[in-house]
């Protein structure tokens, strides 16, 4: 195209050269002299230029060779400004790729379906009913919300799935699954930790999983006697297993029994829903497995509801055509009737396709949150772009001018300003995709569920997110692009000249012009962004500095699964008893308590305790612990004795309780009464506490919630523990010694989640730290862009009033009255911009609220911080202009005119 | 006033040059020049709209072009009528035909 182009331009000077030169010979047989000839000639030729410029736009090619020229020039154009440019195509590429990040994520967390064959087909089944039925069912294992006033939950006993599954054979396949179960596996030797799920035999051919290697599991898996069978998740496969070739066939050994491995799933299946973290999928049957908190689990017990229920509708069949079904079926499974119509469960299909689980319900408004406060910032980069061109524009004036006069078309020139707002766009969104890559699977963390049977989610980039995230930038960067496009082609070129050729007198620009305009509102969201940073800065700088009632360093935890490790429940208790008193003796540990329950776990054991003779009850978090367990973390009690072994020993019914529950019920008068759990895990009878001791207030659970705490005895057939060591040295030195400990007792048992009380502290604020993280990061962003704008536009106009202000200098203007007149024009600015933001913020408030902690999101000292952060942040963008104005020579100016 | 050189008439540009180049081979200067002599010199052809109508008839495929030596000097470029430049030009010549025929009935009326 080069070539083409040259050569019709050559062809065009020839073509003129030769008009002109018969034009001159004309005129010289006229009698005219040589010279002046030619300049005859030329004049009444005219402007060839002009002539030219109009010949080009003829030309066939002529659209497509401009766009060419257009980019090269664009590209000359950046090359010339490089820190400019780099600066406008970072902040674009952030914030672009900061949006399709999020976009990623929520698009994987909210609306994708579950990478499976007809996802629609797939349907929750749960129950509804007001209250727990405790006539119904002694334990549970699952989840229970609270959804317009009718509790709603996911678990039900395994005769109630048996007969559930024949009640709609034909119209549906229902599968049933439980939690995760961590268990210490080992493969060709190789110990590792394993989420092991069990899952009815049908229920990964009910999802229509395809197996990588080997096959599903099937009903005959699923069955009392069958040989232990497992299937592996790619993952596991992957991450545990080295990706072994030969794994079909081969043994897994979970909590000491063999298992055969019978297949390995596709990569694309991540388990029920995203971040899922199960290692292994477990027939529900297994018997290695079927251990809860009390030892083993009779399946055909009706009154324990542990299991989850999926269902995949036939084709054609809607969620309405089962229900009935369902319904008629699921009460003929109850140990007995409930009196209560109100608290009779009544089944409750929901839409399976996009996953189950509470990942959706809990990250929905936060996800939103972040997505609204992203797009401000990607709006605060595009109207820097703006007026980056804009400035671009202004100072290209007289280039404009001039080429207007010559004859250049204003479309050809308004397409030469949109082609470099596209090649900004351009680069942006190229860098913007690292940008997003980068960040995606840190977002993925922080979306990752508290719970150890979660790992983080996978953003995956859906082609679709990057097109449409390219897509609305291109848009809003041609439009951004527009305006200065538009102006700079409506100049009237005589005026423009005529005021580049030396602007005489003061140029009356409007007050507002359109680059303050755009920086007030650029100053109005980033007073949201900055505002938003800063809330969830101080809420989570809040929650930490909170005093747990502990001293939290130097405390190291972690779990031991003794129960399902082949330890007997009758030697339970004095191996308890042995690996406190050898891991007390270990150097470097000072204390170590035992704990049925993980401190500072969130969740957890809870209660409604009242005391016997009350009417009211509280809810408070329980624990049982060995006697030198609260000594960790309390040097003394307030009244009472502590729990003692000789209670563990003897199952005595004894209680500790907080200080703060104590004076709710009456202070230390409480010692010696009896304490009853009224509501909670389902119990027949109701069991009764002696209330023996009250100690101070600690956390029990995380630094949020303060509830009630009671204390129980350590169950001396606990299968599991939490180990809690107070150390004298920091503990991760002290770890290996307390390994060598535990391996000296058992090397069979594995350490299970070793983390620090700190660790296991920030573990419980993920949430908050990644709104504290992730809008710190906005809000400096938006800081230093609102700066780069308000510092171009300020920067821009003193060089366009350089002339009035060498003037007012001359009169006799002092350079102080200069400064503090540009100071006061910047700051103004920044001023109503901030003071605009500032509504944006309160009609956002109720958005932040829910994220927050004993915080409202408008409290003086956040929006003082905020206004503070964003008006010292103006009067550095400011100061600099004004300092330059106010050290203007009037000569020079003057000189200049 | 009868001497005033005319401004041509919006569009009449084309139909002119067409009618030029038909009558043989000829380079720009040369067809502004055999404008200005056939019509006694009432009509002006503007060099700044001459070269961008040549140009734009070009790319119509009405009119194509050569470079040759020229009697007068340096190299030309000569511009002949394509076979639907000739076409065009017949058409463009009756319809023009029709409309000063017509705008003369009025006129006269």
């Amino acid at each position: 195209m080069g070539f083409w182009w040259k050569r019709a331009e050559t062809d065009l000077d020839r073509e003129i050269a030769h008009h002109l030169h018969v034009l001159a010979a004309e005129y010289e047989r006229q009698g005219y002299s040589r010279k002046e000839a030619a300049l005859l000639a030329k004049r009444e030729f005219g402007g060839s230029e002009q002539i030219k410029e109009s010949c080009r736009d003829e030309r066939s090619w002529a659209w497509l060779n401009g766009t060419t020229q257009d980019m090269v020039f664009g590209w000359r154009m950046m090359r010339r400004t490089p820190v400019v440019t780099v600066a406008a195509v970072l902040s674009l590429a952030l914030a672009l790729g900061a949006n399709t990040a999020i976009l990623s994520l929520m698009n994987v967390v909210l609306w994708q379906d579950l990478p499976l064959a007809n996802p629609g087909q797939l349907t929750a089944v749960n129950w509804q009913a007001h209250g727990f039925p405790r006539e119904l069912a002694d334990g549970a294992s699952g989840s229970m919300i609270r959804e317009d006033g009718r509790s709603v939950a996911d678990f039900f006993s395994y005769p109630s799935f048996q007969a559930l599954r024949r009640s709609v054979s034909g119209k549906a396949q229902l599968a049933a699954f439980s939690f995760p179960n961590q268990a210490s596996v080992s493969y060709d030797g190789r110990p590792a930790v394993a989420r092991c799920r069990p899952v009815s035999g049908n229920f990964l051919t009910v999802l229509q999983v395809r197996p990588q290697l080997g096959r599903l599991l099937t009903d005959t898996d699923d069955s009392y006697g069958a040989p232990p069978a497992v299937v592996l998740t790619h993952r596991f496969w992957e991450q545990a297993l080295a990706s072994a070739p030969g794994v079909v066939g081969s043994a897994l050994v979970i909590n000491n029994k063999p298992h055969v491995i019978v297949g390995v799933l596709n990569r694309s299946f991540y388990g029920l829903f995203p971040g899922d973290g199960t290692d292994v999928y477990t027939p529900i049957h297994d018997e290695a497995l079927l251990v809860g908190p009390g030892g083993k689990r009779d399946l055909d017990d009706n009154r324990f509801w542990g299991v989850s229920l999926i269902a995949r509708r036939a084709p054609g069949v809607a969620e309405n055509d089962i229900a009935p079904a369902l319904n008629a079926v699921f009460p003929t499974t109850w140990s007995r009737q409930p009196k209560d119509k109100n608290k009779t469960p009544r089944i409750r299909l929901d839409e399976g396709r996009r996953g189950l689980g509470s990942l959706r319900r809990d990250f929905r408004n936060p996800l939103l949150v972040l997505g609204g406060l992203v797009t401000l910032l990607l709006l605060i980069a595009c109207t820097n772009i703006a007026n980056l061109l804009l400035a671009r524009a202004a100072a290209r004036q007289k280039e404009v001018a001039t080429r207007i006069s010559l004859g250049c078309s204003r479309s050809r020139l308004m397409k030469q300003f949109l082609t470099e707002s596209a090649l900004l766009a351009l680069a942006g969104g190229i860098a913007s995709v690292a940008v997003a890559y980068l960040t995606a699977n840190l977002l993925g963390e922080f979306v990752s569920q508290r719970g150890a049977d979660t790992v983080p989610v996978a953003v995956a980039f859906d082609g679709r997110i990057v097109a449409i995230a390219g897509i609305t930038t291109a848009l809003a960067l041609l439009l951004f692009g527009l305006f200065p496009a538009w102006r700079a082609s409506r100049m009237p070129s005589a005026i423009w000249l005529k005021e580049g050729s030396g602007s005489v007198g003061f140029s009356p620009r409007h007050k507002w012009n359109i680059g303050r305009l755009l920086v007030l509102g650029q100053m109005a969201m980033s007073v949201v962004l900055v505002m938003s940073a800063v809330i969830f800065t101080r809420n989570l700088v809040g929650i930490e500095s909170g005093d747990p009632g502990f001293e939290r360093r130097n405390l190291l935890m972690f779990d031991l699964r003794p129960g399902t490790s082949g330890y007997e429940k009758a030697r339970l208790n004095d191996f308890y008893f042995n690996l406190e008193q050898r891991l007390a003796a270990t150097p470097g540990v000072a204390a170590v308590g035992l704990a049925s329950m993980r401190p500072m776990n969130i969740g957890g054991w809870w209660e409604d305790v009242q005391l016997i003779g009350r009417k009211s009850s509280d809810n408070a978090s329980i624990n049982g612990v060995t006697p030198n367990y609260l000594p960790l973390y309390t040097s003394r009690l307030v009244a009472g004795r502590n729990i003692q072994w000789t209670d563990i020993a003897s199952d005595a019914k004894v209680a500790v309780i907080s200080d703060d529950l104590a004076r709710k019920l009456g202070g230390t008068r409480v010692l010696g009464q009896r304490l009853r759990f009224s509501d909670g895990p389902p119990g027949a009878i109701a069991p009764e506490y002696e209330i023996v001791g009250i100690a101070p207030v600690i956390a029990p659970t995380s630094m949020k919630d303060r509830p009630y705490a009671v204390w129980l005895p350590f169950g001396k057939e606990n299968g599991s523990a939490t180990v809690v060591l107070r150390t004298s040295q920091p503990p991760r030195v002290v770890l290996p010694a307390v390994r060598r400990t535990l391996s000296a007792l058992d090397s069979h048992l594995p350490l299970i989640d070793v983390i620090t009380m700190e660790e296991q502290i920030s573990k419980g604020l993920q949430r908050e730290r990644m709104f504290a993280t992730l809008c710190d990061g906005f809000g400096i962003l938006a800081l230093l862009l609102s700066v780069v704008g308000l510092y171009g536009v300020m920067a821009s106009n003193t060089a366009r009033r350089r002339s009035e202000i060498g003037l007012r200098l001359a009169l006799g203007a002092m350079p102080g009255e200069v400064l503090a007149m540009i100071l006061r024009e910047g700051m103004a600015l920044a001023a109503v911009g901030l003071l605009l933001g500032l509504p944006i913020v309160w009609l956002g408030a109720k958005y932040l609220e829910t994220e927050l902690f004993r915080m409202k999101p408008l409290e003086p000292a956040s929006i003082a911080l905020a206004v503070g952060a964003l008006l010292a942040a103006a009067l550095v963008a400011v100061v600099i202009p004004a300092l330059r104005a106010s050290g203007i020579q009037p000569a020079q100016t003057l000189r200049q005119e | 006033m009868a001497d005033k050189k005319m401004e041509l008439i919006q569009g009449t540009l084309d139909l002119l040059i067409l009618k030029t180049v038909a009558q043989g081979p000829v380079h720009g200067y040369g067809i502004a020049q055999k404008i200005m002599l056939t019509s006694r010199e009432k009509l002006q052809v503007q060099q700044g709209s001459l070269y961008p109508a040549l140009h734009r008839l070009e790319r119509k495929g009405l009119l194509k072009s050569e470079w040759q030596e020229s009697d007068s000097g340096p190299m030309a470029k000569i511009y002949t009528l394509t076979p639907a430049g000739r076409k065009q030009f017949q058409e463009e010549r009756a319809q023009w035909r029709r409309y000063a025929d017509a705008v003369g009935m009025v006129l006269e009326s």
